[in-house]
């Protein structure tokens, strides 16, 4: 089996610049998940249609499981250990854990990585425009009401400070 | 301390002081999940850890001629290759009914059940490993119906026979309920298949520790069930099995049988070094359980005044190829088929029958939802045929304390129809909302 082939990734991922000398031939999952134990990065299908596994790459979300890793190459990659911590919360994450928006977790770094690109370049979305953002993300507990009103709240909290 | 962590702080505080009832409580592991930090079982490596995959039949129901793994086995990073003839116990599961073949032995009974097992040094290698496993088939004729399972020289599932369990329930004398019935609806309902789809696939990673304790990190609904159906496949007492529950990410059921916990256990036995597999979701929904189609035939009585009198019904649940928890969600259907509804005549009788499709185990309401569609659907006809309002007619049969159920129990306790009724009643006038007009039903065949 050894005719793997290498690459060395060189991108931005949560800031940081990464240089790594891997497989080749991957999806950018594999190498967030595998390469960079970026373990946030969630892979519920595989086939593009639950959200899971969503990222931004150049601020754009996008899915990491249809994304093969050498398009991230020269770019920025955002995942969600990149969007906040337990000491300094975003604040869709702040909305969403008081909003009840969390049940057993696994859609909930997709989602909030589609919210803040939503809040990105929409700072004041209608109900609509949250529901359309959130679509290509599935949730299987919580039916979805509590994390539209996590991403209206998250607006607000972002407007007032 | 930031307006957000003071409000979590106090949401603890009041939860200490008068316990979370009544309460909004931030969850507990609310924080960690929202930042990408809970530890899901496919989230967790170990040094030198191997990739397992699961060959899966591509027959519904064949007779296994022959496995050669010669292929899959010479291929470099593969670690090991196990078919049925490799367990070192017992290849046999089932969270009711010990019925299910961890490994396909002699014959395959629904598409998607395990046949052989992969552990390699990488997913692309244990995938290509899969691809060189070849097994002979020889295909028999299916039985795909619950109906047609049950028929005199039906294809047999299961050499005993493919009827799991008859559940009977009787109460009064339905005969007599149906003479005082003024109006009798009765209908053919089917309900569907359904998968679970919890976000998070089936996923586990198991290893012995130098002291032969096997650790299993698993996304389950019961450890303690499967440490013990785990023990009886590798042959291990369960206190040498360290069973750990990880953040599980969304269940409804699918994950309370054993999902790949048996499987994973053996790589890490058979190669001696932790192995993770996690089921892609098309696997996940071949080989995993789902909930029960049914079949139901049924008849309801009421009087010109709007009192239930006499339910009669069949109901046929398609198990699949295996029990898990079909011999009990089945059984509730006989019980719950009538719904919260008093009827002083009560005859049903349900089926739970192995056929060779997909197995069905628990889903969230355990048969009660197929119930519900079919119980509902029968008062939203009788109070249409007796010119009734559905609420005032369901409010003047439902079950009320004192009464009894179908299996003849006293409601005693938490019987609470009636007062959800009556508030939903107050909603529906609050809210100046109407009920949708049912569109006549059609014919069905009968």
């Amino acid at each position: 089996m050894d005719d793997t082939n290498y690459i060395t990734m060189e991108l931005t991922v949560n800031g940081r610049r990464v240089s790594k000398h891997c497989r080749s031939g991957r999806r950018l999952i594999d190498f967030l998940r595998d390469d960079l134990n970026l373990m946030g990065v969630k892979e519920g299908c595989g086939e593009g249609e639950c959200g899971s596994c969503t990222v931004l790459l150049d601020g754009k979300a996008v899915l990491s499981c249809l994304t093969p890793m050498e398009k991230a190459i020269g770019h920025e990659v955002i995942t969600i250990e990149g969007i906040g911590s337990a000491n300094r919360l975003h604040p869709l994450q702040e909305a969403i854990i008081e909003e009840g928006g969390i049940q057993c977790g696994f859609c909930t770094p997709g989602m909030i990585m589609s919210g803040v690109e939503l809040l990105a370049r929409n700072p004041h979305p209608d109900r609509a425009e949250i529901i359309a953002a959130i679509s290509g993300n599935l949730c299987r507990c919580t039916g979805y009401q509590k994390i539209v009103r996590s991403i209206e709240q998250a607006a607000q909290k972002m407007s007032s400070s | 301390m930031s307006e957000f962590q003071k409000t979590i702080s106090q949401a603890v505080r009041i939860s200490q002081s008068t316990g979370p009832v009544g309460q909004s409580v931030v969850r507990e592991d609310a924080v960690v999940k929202a930042t990408g930090r809970a530890v899901y079982a496919a989230d967790i490596t170990r040094p030198d850890m191997l990739y397992g995959k699961v060959l899966l039949s591509t027959e519904a129901h064949a007779l296994i001629k022959n496995i050669d793994t010669s292929a899959a086995k010479n291929i470099p990073g593969v670690h090991a290759v196990l078919t049925a003839r490799d367990i070192p116990g017992e290849n046999v599961y089932g969270i009711a009914v010990a019925d299910q073949q961890v490994l396909a032995e002699k014959k395959v009974r629904f598409f998607g059940e395990p046949v052989a097992l992969v552990a390699a040094e990488t997913p692309e290698i244990a995938e290509a490993a899969l691809k060189e496993i070849k097994v002979a088939y020889e295909p028999l004729e299916g039985v795909f119906n619950p109906i047609d399972a049950l028929k005199e020289g039906a294809p047999k599932v299961h050499e005993a026979g493919n009827l799991l369990l008859h559940t009977r329930v009787r109460k009064g004398d339905y005969r007599i309920g149906f003479e005082q019935a003024d109006v009798i609806v009765e209908n053919l309902f089917r309900t569907h298949g359904q998968d679970h789809s919890p976000l998070e696939p089936e996923s586990g990673v198991a290893w012995f520790d130098g002291d032969g304790i096997l650790n299993i990190y698993s996304s389950s609904q019961y450890i303690f069930r499967d440490r013990k159906q785990v023990g009886r496949v590798l042959n291990i007492p369960i206190n040498r099995i360290h069973s750990v529950n990880t953040t599980v990410g969304g269940g409804f059921g699918r994950k309370d049988d054993v999902t790949v916990e048996i499987l994973v256990s053996l790589l890490a036995w058979a190669t001696q070094k932790p192995v993770k597999l996690v089921y892609t979701r098309h696997e996940s929904m071949l080989t995993q359980t789902h909930r029960h189609p049914t079949i139901v035939r049924i008849r309801s009585g009421a009087t010109a005044s709007g009192k239930l009198t006499a339910l009669e019904a069949v109901v046929y649940g398609d198990t699949g190829a295996y029990a898990s928890l079909g011999i009990y969600v089945i059984k509730k259907m006989a019980l719950h088929i009538g719904g919260p509804y008093y009827y002083p005549h009560y005859k049903a009788d349900s089926f739970s029958v192995y056929t060779n499709n997909p197995i069905a185990g628990a889903f969230r309401g355990f048969g009660i939802l197929q119930a519900a569609t079919v119980h509902e659907v029968q008062m939203d006809e009788l109070a249409r045929r007796l010119g009734m309002d559905p609420i005032e007619f369901r409010l003047q049969n439902c079950l009320r304390e004192g009464l009894t159920f179908s299996t003849g129990q006293v409601m005693d306790q938490a019987c609470g129809i009636a007062a959800t009724l009556e508030e939903l009643r107050e909603y529906v006038k609050r809210h100046g909302l109407q009920f949708k007009k049912h569109p006549e039903h059609q014919e069905v065949e009968r």
